[in-house]
C-alpha cells in the first residue's frame, strides 16, 4: 500500500474500501475481547476460518475477529449479519451447523440464542438483547465494526476523517475549543477537563512536547482501556495525532503494562499500520505535520498509573510520583510540556472532531458529559463491559443492563472506581453515572470499575481487600501512603478478626482523612476511600464486629460457626466426604455435628447441602 | 539582581528571592514548620509529608508539603492552622510508632504535639527519609546507595545489594541519618518500646509556642535548618 499523500486520496480510499465490502452478503462476527478469549473464542473463529476454506463460502461469507463486544457473560459472542442474529456460549462444534443453517439456509438455531431471563423468551437479534438496549455504545460499537488488525476496518467505519478535517485547515486553537465545547473530562479517574490541559500544554514554553496515552490500567475488575486499545487501537491513534495537531507535539508514546500482551500486539501492529499508509511519520497527509509513537511497555505496578510515576517510567527511573505543585503540562516527560490522557479520553476524540461538539455534549449531564464505559463486575447476572451515557443511574447498569443479582440474593452496595472509588448502598442507586456527585457521595467515577456485591458481602471484609491490595501496591515514598495506608489495614484486620475496639472505628476515620489530605499523590490521597465509605454507609457493620463480636455476612472466619441445624438435617453425608478436615461426623442416615476445634471455616459444606441444613453464625 | 516574591504566611507578610520553597521562606522569617526529610542543600522530594502547610486560594485551601511548594506572587500560607496541626500530628504519631528508638523522631513527635500513641509500636530502623540517598547523589555524585522495592518493603541499599565501587565509607549518609542517635535512655526494648517526651522541657512549653521558631534544642536532633 503506498502513502495516503493527501486527504483526497484518503476520501478516495475509502469509497473504494465501501464499494467493495458492499459486495460482501454475510458477516460473521465473532468477539475477541478478553472475556471471551477467555472462553477460547480463537477455537471458534479458526473453526469458521476452516470451514469457510473447505465449504468454498470464502467469497460470499466473511469472517471477522473483532474486539470487545461487552457482554462477556455470553463469550463467546458471534452476530451473523445482515440478520443480526446473535448467537452466545457458541462452541466449536457448533460452527458447522451455524454455517449449514443460518448461514446458507437462513434459519436460526434455537439452542444458540440468548434467553431473557426476565421474560424467559429466546431472543434472536443482538439489538433486542436488554443488556445492550439501555446502553448508548459510541465507542464500542466501533469495537463491533473493526478487525483491530485491519487499518482498512477502521478507514471503512469513517476512520482517520477527524485527523483529515483538522488538518485541512482547522487551527489548533479551533481544536482545543471544539473539545472543550464538548465538555470532555479525563477518562481515566480525576475528570479534569481536557481541552484545559491541552490549552495550558499548547500555551508552556519549548519546541519539543510530548503527548502519552495512559493505558496502565491497574484496577482490579477494570477492562476498559484493554477492551478499546486491543478492540480500535486506530482510534486511540488518530485521537493522540490530533491533540499532537493541537498541543504541537511531534512525539507521542502508548504506556500499556505488559500484562496486556495482545493490547501490546495490537497497538504495535496499528501503528506500524498507520506509518505505512502515511498517518504517521513525516508530512502527515500532506499537510506537513509529523508525528511519530512508541509503545512503553509496563511492569504492572499500579502507582505508574499515576501520571508523574508512568512518566518517570518511560525515562528509565523508577516509577514513583513526584509532587505536582509543576503540572506535567509545563515539565512532564523529559522535563517537557506533556499532554498525558487516557486510552479512553483519546479514543473519544475522533468522534468528537467528526460528529462535533454539540453531538457529544448533547450527552451527559450538566458536568459530565458524554458517555462513559463501565466494567461491570461481581455478583450481577450480566457481568462485561458497559458504555452508558453518562447521567444514566446505577440502578439502571446494575438492574437492567447488568441484569440484577446473579443468584437471586439482594444486592447490597457497588463499588465505584476501583480502589480509589468507594462502596455506595442500595439505596443510592438512583444517584446518575457522574464524575462530581459519586464525588460528592464519597466515591467516584475513577476509571469505570463497578463491583456489585449482594448480601453476602462484608463491608469490613471489602475494605480490608482494597486496603490490602493499595498498602501493596503503594510505592512508599511519602509517609501518610505507606505508613498510614498500612496501619488503616492493620485496624480494619484487628475488627475482622474479632480484637476490635469501639475506639478503633474513629481513628480509622480520622487516619483516613489524614491520608486522604497529606499524601503526595492522588493514588494515595484517595486510598482511604474504601474504608471511608464503608464507614460511612455501613458502619453498622463494623459496630456488629466489634460490639457483637459477629459478622453479619457471615464472611469474617474469626467471627463465624458453622452448625448443622438439626431440624434439617438428614444425615445424607455429602457434608461429610466434602470436608477436607474431616471435621465433620456422623453416621448415614443420623444427624451430623461439626468438631469446632477441627473445622477451618472453608465453606465448603454449606455448598454441598441439599437441605440448606448448616447455617452460618 | 533576584527578582522578589511577596506573599503571607501565618499572617506575616515576608519578601523572598522567586524560586525559594515556602518551608525556606517560612524559617528564614522563623516561623516554625517541622520537617524531617529536608535538608538546606538537597533537593527536596516530599516524601515525610510534615512540612504541610494550608495553600489558600481562590477561597479554598488545600494542604500541600511546602518543601516542594515554590513561592508565589500574592501566594496565601497558613502554616500552623489548628487543621494542620491536627494532619502534622497524625503523621509525627504516624512515625514514633512506626521508629519510637530514634531521638529526633521521638523529639519530631514532640514538637508536632504527640502526646498519646493510638497504635501498637513496631521497631523500623528506617523511615525512608532519603537524606542518605540524596547526600550521595547530589554532594558526592557516587550514586551508592539508592530506594529499592515498593511500599513496604522500600528499604535503601546498594545496587543488587553489594557495596559498589563509588562507596568510599565517607558515611555522609550515616551523619544525616535521623535514625542513628537513639532516645537519651538509649535503646528500647522490644515490646516495651513509649513514647518518650522528655525533651518537652526544652521546649518550653511547645504547646503555646507551636508557630513560631524558639530555636528549640529539639532542632538539633533532626537538624532543622535554624540549627545549621
Amino acid at each position: 500500500m503506498p502513502k495516503i499523500a493527501s486527504i483526497t486520496d484518503l476520501a478516495a480510499l475509502r469509497d473504494r474500501l465501501l464499494s467493495v465490502r458492499s459486495k460482501d452478503a454475510v458477516l460473521i462476527t465473532v468477539c475477541g475481547g478478553p472475556g471471551c478469549q477467555a472462553t477460547e473464542c480463537h477455537n471458534v473463529s479458526a473453526e469458521v476460518r476452516r470451514e469457510l476454506d473447505t465449504n468454498g463460502l470464502g467469497e460470499k461469507v466473511r469472517l471477522r475477529v473483532t474486539g470487545c463486544h461487552g457482554f462477556c457473560e455470553q463469550g463467546p459472542i458471534m452476530v451473523i449479519d445482515p440478520a443480526n442474529v446473535f448467537y452466545g456460549q457458541v462452541k466449536p462444534a457448533d460452527v458447522g451447523e451455524i454455517l449449514n443453517r443460518t448461514v446458507i439456509q437462513g434459519e436460526v438455531i434455537d439452542r444458540l440464542l440468548y434467553t431473557d431471563p426476565a421474560t424467559k423468551k429466546k431472543v434472536v437479534t443482538e439489538a433486542e438483547i436488554p443488556f445492550y438496549r439501555a446502553q448508548n455504545p459510541t465507542l464500542l460499537s466501533q469495537n463491533r465494526q473493526v478487525d483491530p488488525l485491519s487499518i482498512e476496518d477502521y478507514l471503512a467505519i469513517g476512520g482517520y476523517a477527524g485527523l483529515a478535517r483538522v488538518l485541512a485547515g482547522t487551527e489548533p486553537e479551533k481544536v482545543i475549543a471544539e473539545i472543550e465545547a464538548s465538555g470532555l473530562r479525563g477518562r481515566g479517574g480525576g475528570g479534569f477537563p481536557t481541552a484545559r490541559k491541552w490549552a495550558a500544554c499548547r500555551a508552556a514554553h519549548g519546541e519539543e512536547k510530548y503527548v502519552i496515552c495512559n493505558a496502565d490500567e491497574g484496577d482490579p475488575g477494570a477492562f476498559m482501556d484493554r477492551g478499546i486499545l486491543e478492540g480500535n487501537p486506530h482510534a486511540v491513534i488518530e485521537g493522540m495525532l490530533i491533540g499532537a495537531y493541537a498541543i504541537g507535539a511531534e512525539h507521542g508514546y502508548i504506556y500499556v503494562r505488559n500484562e496486556y500482551p495482545i493490547a501490546v500486539v495490537h497497538a504495535r501492529e496499528a501503528i506500524r499500520q498507520a506509518m505505512e499508509y502515511g498517518f504517521l511519520g513525516g508530512d502527515i497527509l500532506g499537510s506537513g505535520m509529523r508525528f511519530d509513537i512508541d509503545i512503553a511497555r509496563g511492569g504492572g505496578a499500579f502507582v505508574c498509573g499515576e501520571s508523574t510515576a508512568l512518566m518517570a517510567s518511560i525515562e528509565g527511573k523508577v516509577g514513583e510520583p513526584r509532587p505536582k505543585d509543576v503540572h506535567t503540562v509545563e515539565h512532564g516527560l523529559w522535563n517537557k510540556p506533556t499532554t498525558l490522557n487516557n486510552v479512553e479520553t483519546w479514543a473519544n476524540v475522533p468522534s468528537i472532531i467528526n460528529n462535533g461538539a454539540a453531538w457529544f455534549s448533547g450527552m451527559g449531564t450538566d458536568s459530565s458529559k458524554g458517555t462513559k464505559i463501565l466494567a461491570l463486575t461481581g455478583k450481577v447476572r450480566n457481568t462485561g463491559l458497559v458504555e452508558v451515557a453518562f447521567g444514566t443511574t446505577l440502578r439502571t447498569v446494575v438492574e437492567e443492563i447488568g441484569g440484577g443479582a446473579s443468584d437471586g440474593k439482594a444486592i447490597k452496595a457497588v463499588q465505584t472506581g476501583g480502589p480509589s472509588g468507594g462502596c455506595l448502598p442500595a439505596y443510592l442507586f438512583d444517584l446518575p453515572v457522574d464524575f462530581d456527585i459519586l464525588w460528592e457521595k464519597g466515591s467516584m467515577i475513577g476509571s469505570g470499575g463497578l463491583v456489585v456485591m449482594d448480601e453476602k458481602t462484608c463491608m469490613v471484609d471489602v475494605a480490608k481487600y482494597f486496603l490490602n491490595f493499595l498498602q501493596d501496591e503503594s510505592c512508599g515514598k511519602c509517609v501518610p501512603c505507606r505508613i498510614g495506608v498500612d496501619r488503616m489495614l492493620e485496624i480494619v484486620t484487628d475488627i475482622t478478626e474479632g480484637r476490635g475496639r469501639p475506639e478503633q472505628i474513629p481513628l480509622l476515620q480520622e487516619l483516613g482523612e489524614t491520608v486522604a489530605h497529606t499524601a503526595l499523590c492522588g493514588l494515595g490521597k484517595t486510598a482511604p476511600n474504601p474504608a471511608l465509605s464503608t464507614l460511612r454507609y455501613f458502619s453498622e457493620e463494623y459496630e456488629a464486629h466489634i460490639r457483637e463480636a459477629s459478622c453479619p455476612a457471615g464472611v469474617c472466619k474469626s467471627l463465624i460457626e458453622y452448625t448443622i441445624d438439626s431440624a434439617h438435617c438428614d444425615g445424607c453425608g455429602a457434608c461429610l466426604t466434602s470436608c477436607p478436615q474431616g471435621a465433620i461426623q456422623g453416621e448415614k442416615d443420623r444427624l451430623h455435628t461439626i468438631d469446632r476445634e477441627a473445622c477451618t471455616k472453608c465453606g465448603i459444606c454449606p455448598t454441598v447441602c441439599a437441605r440448606n441444613a448448616i447455617t452460618v453464625q | 539582581m533576584h527578582q522578589k516574591v511577596t506573599l503571607t504566611i501565618d499572617g506575616a507578610n515576608m519578601t523572598v528571592a522567586k524560586g525559594t520553597s515556602v518551608l525556606d521562606a517560612a524559617l528564614y522569617y522563623a516561623i516554625c514548620i517541622p520537617h524531617l526529610c529536608h535538608l538546606p542543600t538537597l533537593s527536596d522530594i516530599g516524601a515525610c509529608r510534615l512540612c504541610i502547610v494550608e495553600h489558600v486560594q481562590n477561597g479554598r485551601s488545600k494542604i500541600t508539603a511546602s518543601c516542594t511548594l515554590l513561592v508565589q506572587e500574592g501566594m496565601v500560607i497558613r502554616a500552623n492552622s489548628e487543621r494542620v496541626r491536627t494532619l502534622r500530628r497524625n503523621i509525627a504519631e504516624l512515625l514514633v510508632t512506626q521508629a519510637p528508638n530514634s531521638r529526633a523522631i521521638q523529639d519530631i513527635a514532640v514538637r508536632c504535639g504527640v502526646t498519646e500513641t493510638r497504635f501498637p509500636f513496631r521497631r523500623d530502623n528506617c523511615v525512608l527519609c532519603g537524606r542518605c540517598v540524596r547526600v550521595c547523589a547530589e554532594h558526592y555524585q557516587a550514586r551508592a546507595i539508592g530506594f529499592v522495592g515498593r511500599g513496604k518493603n522500600r528499604r535503601v541499599s546498594y545496587p543488587f545489594a553489594e557495596k559498589p565501587e563509588s562507596c568510599v565509607m565517607c558515611r555522609a549518609c550515616l551523619n544525616l541519618c535521623p535514625m542513628a542517635v537513639t532516645p537519651c535512655d538509649g535503646p528500647m526494648e522490644e515490646g516495651l518500646e513509649y513514647l518518650c517526651g522528655k525533651c518537652e522541657s526544652m521546649t518550653q512549653e511547645p504547646q503555646y509556642s507551636v508557630g513560631d521558631c524558639i530555636r528549640c534544642e529539639l532542632g538539633q536532633s533532626f537538624d532543622c535548618t535554624r540549627h545549621r
